[in-house]
């Protein structure tokens, strides 16, 4: 492989989705061909049901495409199984999504170490990285907190640390701001372009939101399932 | 461990739903163990009773004897016979028995009798022969022409300790047996029948009278618990290797007696299906619920890289560890309960009932392992069971689509 399909993290080719609302066929994404590049910082943008998640959901194997195919690091996603799925988003891929959704009974460290102890990370390694990020997230001091004593831009950081501790190559967020105000939202977008910059790591993120769209290095828009703009800024 | 974790502390979400599903298992474990002990222990204590009475709990015979009995079926050297058996493992007692009939005359009373030879002191370590002695004394250790007999039998005959009793009866050579005794006791047997016809004699006088020269008709053994009855009867079969005796359980020699027993017996296995039932419903309406609620949180943990297969353990422990702490506490509380009513038993309705002549006022409650055991096989795996399908149902969780719900 050469160095330029090296650079290629994600790749969606012909890619299409279709779901059947009670019989009727509904096509969410109706063919999209798209590559994203090592540490680009991608939002994507659309109105309420142009599918932004839908297609997040695609290029990150959570839900099987239709037609057309998706490779992530060089990997087709159909053609694995679902556990070689799970482990591949173990290893490839933070999440960051829209409600937060940490697990409630697993305090902040707990949290950010799952995917670490899913790994099989030696206790020294986790406790390393978890202190590191708790900094870079500015969470020092609440490792011990359950994520219900935190306020809602709190619990995204802790998201985003959970996201990037296991150092995955891709961090995809769906509305990760939606739940925020605007001011802890641009804070996060901030936080989030600032570790995209030192640690080099591919962002993928949707948004309704204008502000956070401006922090954005790429911006690919979609309308009704398809790419309508995609524009880069220097 | 991690997903032990996250099991262990959601049991603490709904303490509301946890407490009333533990209390739903531990209700229906305790009910089942008290149910199981105070019927094993009512039952196994009628037996006891009425083994110990006068059955004993293994007998043997002369083959054929139970189905026809005759003077002539008769067990040779019966002391060689007791001293391999004494030696058997679990046999606590055992005692040898003549019988045969004949006509017993008081005065000017004459009465059909059955004549019951016994060692006195073997009778008595087996079935507490001397404790059933209303008037009067026990035998002698050595003969001495004494008769003890039911006190129906001194009724009919208007006889009281210190007369002479006249036999007639025949000899197993043939010829005519007749003697006389002194009336030394009156016995209460238990029931009227035996009480109207028992004619007992020391059994070195009963073998004279009878012409038997040693040979007895029947040996009673008892053994220490009911529950060796069964290896300590093959024990005696095979170590005394005689085709020409028969070695028979209390359960053959009493049939119909035995069969009471069981039909009632079967009543406590149905009170625990019941049981199970109760907890099968309640776990699966639980666990439904907890996967249902929870069905957005396991597709988070799908997405983020969580295998099928702990997403089932998830639940799975879930459910494990309530059933885990039903059994302890119900095992405890159980425990507890059963061993009052073995000290102090329930009385049963209309002041008792009456089998074989002896009355049975209270119902003791044993502690076994099959009480404590039964419940908790059944608790746990009923619980076990009704979550396998939930927990397929959440490790099969399709993450795009559980995460849009609310
Ligand atoms: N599981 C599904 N079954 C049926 N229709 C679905 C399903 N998932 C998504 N859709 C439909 O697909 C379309 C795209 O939905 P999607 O959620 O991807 O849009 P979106 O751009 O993320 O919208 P929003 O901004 O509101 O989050 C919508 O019309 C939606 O109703
Ligand atoms: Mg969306």
């Amino acid at each position: 492989m050469n160095d330029e399909v090296n650079q290629e993290v994600i790749v969606a080719r012909g890619v299409k989705r279709t779901y059947s609302d009670n019989g009727v066929p509904v096509e969410a994404v109706r063919g999209i061909d798209l590559i994203i590049t090592r540490g680009e910082f991608t939002a994507i943008v659309g109105p309420s049901g142009s599918g932004k998640t839908t297609f997040l959901n695609l290029i990150s194997g959570l839900d099987p495409v239709s037609e057309g195919e998706v490779r992530l690091n060089g990997k087709k996603l159909s053609a694995m199984s679902g556990r070689e799925l799970s482990d591949f988003r173990r290893d490839n891929i933070g999440f960051i999504f829209q409600a937060y959704n940490l697990i409630p009974v697993l305090t902040v460290e707990e949290n950010i170490e799952y995917i670490m102890l899913l790994q099989g990370l030696s206790r020294q390694e986790r406790h390393q990285r978890v202190e590191k990020i708790l900094a870079e997230v500015k969470l020092e001091g609440y490792a011990d907190r359950l994520p219900n004593k935190l306020s809602g831009g709190q619990r995204q950081r802790v998201a985003v640390a959970r996201a990037m501790v296991s150092h995955p190559s891709i961090i995809l967020a769906d509305e990760p701001t939606a739940n925020l105000d605007s001011k802890t939202g641009a804070e996060l977008l901030d936080m989030m372009r600032n570790l995209n910059q030192t640690t080099g790591m591919t962002f993928v993120f949707s948004t309704h939101d204008e502000m956070i769209m401006e922090r954005a290095e790429r911006l690919i828009v979609l309308k009704d399932g398809l790419i309508s703009s995609d524009e880069t800024r220097q | 461990m991690l997903t032990f974790k996250i099991a262990f502390r959601n049991i603490f979400r709904q303490k509301r739903r946890t407490f009333l599903t533990i209390l739903t298992m531990f209700g229906g474990f305790t009910l089942a163990a008290i149910s199981i002990g105070w019927a094993d222990g009512t039952y196994n204590n009628i037996i006891n009773i009425f083994t110990r009475n006068q059955l004993g709990h293994i007998q043997i015979h002369h083959k054929g004897y139970l189905d026809r009995p005759t003077l002539y079926k008769t067990i040779t050297d019966y002391e060689a016979l007791g001293a391999t058996i004494e030696n058997i493992k679990n046999v606590e007692a055992w005692t040898p028995r003549i019988f045969s009939a004949g006509l017993v005359s008081v005065g000017d009373k004459t009465a059909g009798v059955r004549i019951i030879g016994i060692d006195p002191v073997r009778e008595n370590n087996t079935t507490l022969f001397n404790p059933k002695i209303i008037d009067g004394k026990p035998f002698s250790d050595t003969a001495a022409f004494e008769a003890i007999l039911g006190k129906g039998l001194a009724k009919i005959l208007k006889a009281k300790v210190g007369d002479k009793a006249v036999i007639v009866s025949q000899g197993a050579d043939g010829s005519i047996a007749n003697d006389r005794y002194t009336i030394v006791g009156l016995i209460d047997c238990g029931d009227e029948i035996s009480n109207q016809t028992s004619f007992y004699l020391h059994i070195d006088d009963a073998s004279e009278l009878l012409v038997l020269s040693g040979r007895i008709h029947e040996m009673v053994i008892v053994v220490d618990h009911l529950d060796h009855v069964a290896e300590a009867t093959e024990e005696i079969q095979k170590s005394i290797d005689n085709p020409e005796l028969d070695v028979a359980p209390w359960q053959v020699v009493a049939k119909s007696f035995y069969r009471a027993m069981q039909a009632d017996k079967k009543g406590s296995w149905i009170s625990l299906f019941v049981i199970i039932l109760i907890v099968a419903v309640g776990v699966l309406n639980t666990v439904l619920m907890t996967v249902l609620e929870r069905t957005r949180e396991y597709g988070v943990l799908r997405a983020i890289g969580t295998g099928p297969g702990q997403i089932f353990r998830l639940v799975i422990y879930e459910v494990a560890i309530m059933a885990v702490i039903s059994v302890i506490v119900g095992t405890a509380l159980s425990l507890l309960s059963l061993h009052l009513l073995s000290i102090y038993g329930i009385p049963f309705p209309d002041n008792g009932f009456e089998y074989g002549g002896v009355v049975f006022t209270h119902g003791y409650a044993e502690i076994n392992l099959i009480s404590i055991l039964a419940p908790t096989i059944a608790v746990v795996l009923s619980a076990m069971l009704v979550s396998i399908f939930p927990a397929v149902r959440a490790a099969r969780i399709a993450p795009a689509r559980a995460m849009r719900m609310h």
